[in-house]
Formats: structure tokens, C-alpha cells, sequence
């Protein structure tokens, strides 16, 4: 637990001199004022009777449910935030491996009484702590706020944000395997946006499968499918877990298991591999 | 017990491009005991630093056997008890002494009251204590070698591994790192292995030497045993001509016209006698006959000149 402790203080560290967690909190703090400034809701009797966006009035419909309108608001709100949050975590976490390895600086680390996988690991579990407090101070402010402005309880929200969670930490694995092979934070920064955008691309692997000529070709689309990370499966099933009984039936879907293993087992597999080859590596 | 045992160690790399062997070290053999000071030297390319990272685990032994503290190298735990300083390490800037102690205090399984005391000595004994609180980035060159030093020194360690430890330290500075690591191994009775290209440091420093050429130990003992080898007389003596050398060399004896002096070469004591005997039959007066020591310097350019020899030849050869 030493070491572990020991190399969650340094990342909060580094993040903390890196300007990295200022500039996140920084931001979404504006992000957050902006949003608590610029919508005033008019509520009379738990519906919505006007509403004002910076200031301006709104169209809404009268008698509109207000417990309806904050889920549809936080059911595509949550969308963005996936994207948002998922992003910002890789760029502010993609580093650590990559720095750990210059030359100068692995021997500090690797001459100490830690297992080389121990290691590894103790700087993953710190990524996922450093993301993991950038996520939950965005999505429980907007839950705060929006409780403040509408005084509707909906939970399903902040727990959205361990769904977000899931996926950092299958790119983050990712990320983190990129690292320990080429040693770059920007290959690592790409490497893992690229298989996110990948993800998404392969969403639509049944057509690319008609589309091509030959058999093994959309055997391969297939089993690529199966392999990456289904990131655009995991942004319907964010919307979805937070709209709860009132998601469409088409993202409904989303919800089901099959996508969060395969995902799940390509993130273990990364760390798997990382870990192996970080044991292996010569410095 | 020694602390430090290699034996039959080979190192070979792969070349990335041609699939090449390339040899680092070829059986490679030495030991080290508690409480020594033993310096590895070496051109660059001779295996010193890949023989300190086989130690570390940082790199792994083709063959042979490397252990430190009685266990196999490649077991973490036997890096429990090591200190290392690496050559031009970077500790991260961002982190003050205090902060870099700490971290790799506990990296090294120490608990805080613990952590807390030994940064208080060792940043006293460095010079650091008024630096405690300001971050490393901010540090000379010196500062930042000397923070390195005390993070290795942090476990009170029974092995301190250096590479190249006064790097950027002025004159005043290297002699109080000198100092520490005389006082850590006769007090505390930890043996260092000193990595270093300035010989005059390791003379001054080192008990014991191993000189590493083209992977292998070239020659080893204490710097007495180095120094001493192939025995040298300052001779001064009026008149001392090309006749009269060559006499000398005639004898077997090497003789080399030095500065206003003849530097003699000779097997023993016997024919030390027997030259001044030709040097008295020639009518010349002695002024000065006294024997002259090797500095570590001229050990280690004889072993390195004779490596080139060797590799010139084969080279030949071929």
C-alpha cells in the first residue's frame, strides 16, 4: 500500500505542477458558473411554467413535467459528458507512463524494493484517481446545480459518471500500453483517441460486412467489433442508464452485457500486456 | 559475507537493425564486501553501467550469476537494501526535498516518523536543510546531485550503487560527498560501488578497483596492488646520453628520457643495481634515483592502450 500511496502523491503532484488539475477545475468551474447563471427555470407546481436561457425567453410548453424535462436534459447532457470527460482524462493521465520510462528517471523508480508490475499498476490505480476526481467534480456540480435550480432528485446522473469511469479506464489501460511500448505521450494521446473514434466506426460493422467482397474480410470487421472497445455502445448505454425507463427502445439495448464484457476484457488485456511488457523491458 | 557477488556475468544485445550480437560484458567476475568502497572503471562502451543496471534489474544477465545481499538480482527484494544515484538522474523538479524523500522513502518501505528523521540527517549532513521546502527544478546542478545522493542514502541502505556521484559538484563539494560515503561505509558498514570516468575520485575514494575493458575485469585489487605494478625509477644523473640509454636497454630495462630525467623500467632490485653499476662505470653522478608510482591514470591508460593493441591486431589478422 506504500507504494501505492507513494506514487498517488507523486501524479497529484505532478498534475498539480503541471497546471494540469488547475486548468481542468479551472475550466469547468467557469463551465459550471456559466451553466448556473444562464438558466433560470420558472417552476409552478412541478411544472415548468417559462424558462430563460442568458436571459432570454424560452418556448416551452405549458405544463411540461419538470422531473420530464431535468431527465432530458441530463439524459443528453450526460452524452457530452462522456465525450468530454473521456478526453480530458486520457490528456491529463496519458503522460504517466511515458515520463516514468525517460532515462534518468525509471531507475529512480525501478531501484526501489517494487515489482515491476506493482509499479505499473500503483501509476494506473493513480490515473484512474487523478480522472476519476475530475469526473466527479463535473458531474456532481451539474447534479448539484441543476437539484438547486429544479429541486428534482435524480441520481441516476451522478452514477452515469461511473459508466464514463468504465471507459476511461479500458482507454486509460490502453493509453498506458502505448506508453510502455513507444514511450511517447502524444502516440499515447493519439493511439487512444484514434480507438476511440475506432470504436465508434465499428458501430456500424453489420454494413461494412455486407459491404465488402470477400469473407474474410467481413469476418475480420466482425472480430474487430468484438475486440475494441464499443465507445459509441458505451455513450448510448450512459444515455440510456440515465434515462432510465424512459430511454428509447433503441438505446435500450446499450444496456446489455455482451458490450461492457468485451470492453471490460479489452481493457484487461491491455494492462495485461502492459504489465507483461514493462516486466520484460530493458532500461 | 560479500554483499556484492558476480560471477561468469555475459551481456549480449541484439542489434535492431542487422540482428547482430553485440557484447557487453563477457564474464565478468568481482565481489564486494560490507563496509568497501570498490570503484569500476572503464572506457565508455567497457560494461561499467550495464554491470550497475544487471545489479539494479534493470537489465538482465544473458548468463552468469549477479547477487547483492545474498539474493539473486532478479528478485525486487534484493534491491530492498541498495541505494542507487543513476548518471544524470532526474528526480521529478516538481517535488521539494521533503516531498522526493518522502515518496521514495516509501517506495522503499519505510514509515513516515522513519522518513521523517533520516530527511532531517541526511539534509543536514548535504547541506539541504534550508532547501527543504523548495522544489528540485529550482536546484543547481550540485543541489540536484546531492538531493540524488540523499534519496539513495534515504533506506539507510547496506549497498549504495553510484554512477558518476560528483557530476557537477565543485572541488569543496566533491570532497564532502568523499567524506559521506567514508563515513557510510565505515560507520554504518555499507559497501558503495563507485561508477565513475574521474579517476582521481575513485583513488581518493576507493579501497578497491576493478578496471572493465571490452566487457571484461582487465585487472582488479586495491589501488596499492595497481599502482605498484610494473615497478618505475626517476633517475638523474650527469651526463646521461643516447649511449648510456641505450646500455640500459640492452639490459632488458625500459628507459625514457622524461623532463630533464630518465624514467627506468626494470624487474627487480638486482637490476636496479646492475644499472647504476653501468651508470658508475660510465664516470657519470647520481643526483636523484628514486622509485616513481603509478597514478591510477597511467594504470588504466597502459590497460586501455593495450586493449587497442589487441583489437588492432586481431583486426590485422582478419
Amino acid at each position: 500500500m506504500k507504494t501505492l500511496y507513494a506514487n498517488i502523491e507523486d501524479v497529484m503532484r505532478e498534475a498539480a505542477a503541471r497546471w494540469t488539475l488547475l486548468a481542468y477545475f479551472t475550466l469547468s468551474s467557469v463551465f459550471l458558473v456559466i451553466f448556473a447563471a444562464a438558466i433560470n427555470l420558472d417552476i409552478v407546481n412541478g411544472s415548468l411554467a417559462g424558462a430563460q436561457l442568458f436571459g432570454k425567453d424560452m418556448s416551452v410548453h405549458d405544463g411540461l413535467p419538470i422531473d420530464k424535462l431535468v431527465l432530458g436534459f441530463e439524459s443528453g447532457f450526460s452524452g457530452f459528458l462522456y465525450v468530454l470527460c473521456t478526453f480530458l482524462a486520457i490528456f491529463a493521465t496519458a503522460h504517466l507512463v511515458p515520463r516514468m520510462q525517460e532515462k534518468g528517471t525509471v531507475d529512480l523508480y525501478l531501484s526501489r524494493p517494487v515489482s515491476r508490475v506493482k509499479l505499473l499498476l500503483s501509476r494506473y490505480v493513480a490515473g484512474l484517481i487523478l480522472a476519476g476526481t475530475n469526473v466527479f467534480y463535473l458531474i456532481t456540480s451539474i447534479w448539484l446545480i441543476v437539484m438547486w435550480k429544479t429541486h428534482v432528485f435524480h441520481p441516476r446522473f451522478f452514477l452515469g459518471g461511473l459508466l464514463i469511469m468504465f471507459v476511461i479506464a479500458v482507454l486509460l489501460a490502453f493509453a498506458f500500453l502505448i506508453g510502455v511500448v513507444t514511450s511517447s505521450t502524444a502516440v499515447s494521446i493519439m493511439g487512444s483517441y484514434g480507438l476511440f473514434f475506432f470504436g465508434i466506426m465499428l458501430a456500424g460493422h453489420d454494413r461494412f460486412a455486407a459491404a465488402v467482397s470477400k469473407e474474410w474480410q467481413a469476418t475480420l470487421i466482425q472480430a474487430m467489433y468484438w475486440v475494441v472497445p464499443k465507445t459509441l455502445e458505451m455513450a448510448k448505454a450512459v444515455v440510456a442508464f440515465v434515462s432510465g425507463a424512459s430511454a428509447p427502445e433503441q438505446i435500450q439495448s446499450s444496456l446489455a452485457l455482451g458490450p461492457f464484457l468485451s470492453t471490460a476484457a479489452f481493457g484487461i488485456g491491455c494492462l495485461v500486456l502492459a504489465s507483461w511488457l514493462f516486466q520484460r523491458k530493458e532500461f | 559475507m560479500n554483499v556484492i557477488e558476480v560471477s561468469g556475468l555475459k551481456k549480449q544485445y541484439r542489434s535492431t537493425l542487422r540482428g547482430a550480437r553485440i557484447t557487453a560484458l563477457d564474464g565478468v567476475d568481482f565481489t564486494v564486501r560490507p563496509g568497501e568502497l570498490f570503484g569500476l572503471l572503464g572506457p565508455n562502451g567497457a560494461g561499467k553501467t550495464t554491470t550497475v543496471k544487471i545489479l539494479l534489474g534493470l537489465t538482465r544477465a544473458t548468463s552468469g550469476n549477479a547477487k547483492v545481499c545474498g539474493l539473486d538480482v532478479s528478485d525486487p527484494e534484493s534491491r530492498r537494501r541498495v541505494g542507487y544515484l543513476p548518471e544524470g538522474h532526474k528526480i521529478p523538479g516538481y517535488l521539494t526535498p521533503r516531498q522526493t524523500l518522502s515518496i521514495f522513502g516509501r517506495m522503499s518501505g519505510m514509515d513516515n516518523a522513519t522518513i521523517a528523521r533520516r530527511t532531517g540527517e541526511l539534509l543536514e549532513i548535504l547541506h539541504l536543510s534550508k532547501w527543504l521546502d523548495v522544489r528540485v527544478k529550482k536546484f543547481s546542478k550540485g543541489m540536484t546531485q546531492r538531493i540524488g545522493l540523499a534519496c539513495a542514502l534515504i533506506h539507510s541502505p547496506d549497498v549504495l550503487l553510484l554512477d558518476e556521484p560528483t557530476d557537477g559538484v565543485d572541488p569543496v563539494g566533491r570532497r564532502e560527498i568523499r567524506d559521506i560515503l567514508r563515513d557510510v561505509a565505515r560507520e554504518h558498514g555499507t559497501a558503495v560501488l563507485l561508477n565513475s570516468h574521474l579517476l582521481s575520485e575513485i583513488e581518493l575514494t576507493c579501497d578497491r578497483v576493478a578496471v572493465l575493458r571490452t566487457g571484461k575485469v582487465a585487472a582488479e585489487g586495491t589501488i596499492d596492488e595497481l599502482t605498484r605494478r610494473s615497478p618505475k625509477y626517476k633517475l638523474i644523473a650527469t651526463p646521461v646520453d643516447d649511449a648510456l640509454l641505450t646500455i640500459f636497454r640492452d639490459t632488458g630495462a625500459t628507459a625514457d628520457r622524461v623532463n630533464g630525467h630518465v624514467e627506468l623500467g626494470v624487474t627487480d632490485l638486482d637490476h636496479l643495481n646492475a644499472i647504476v653499476d653501468k651508470v658508475r662505470a660510465r664516470g657519470a653522478v647520481i643526483s636523484e634515483l628514486s622509485p616513481m608510482r603509478s597514478t591510477l591514470e597511467d594504470v588504466f591508460v597502459d590497460l586501455v592502450k593495450a586493449a587497442d593493441v589487441t583489437v588492432g591486431a586481431t583486426m590485422e589478422a582478419k
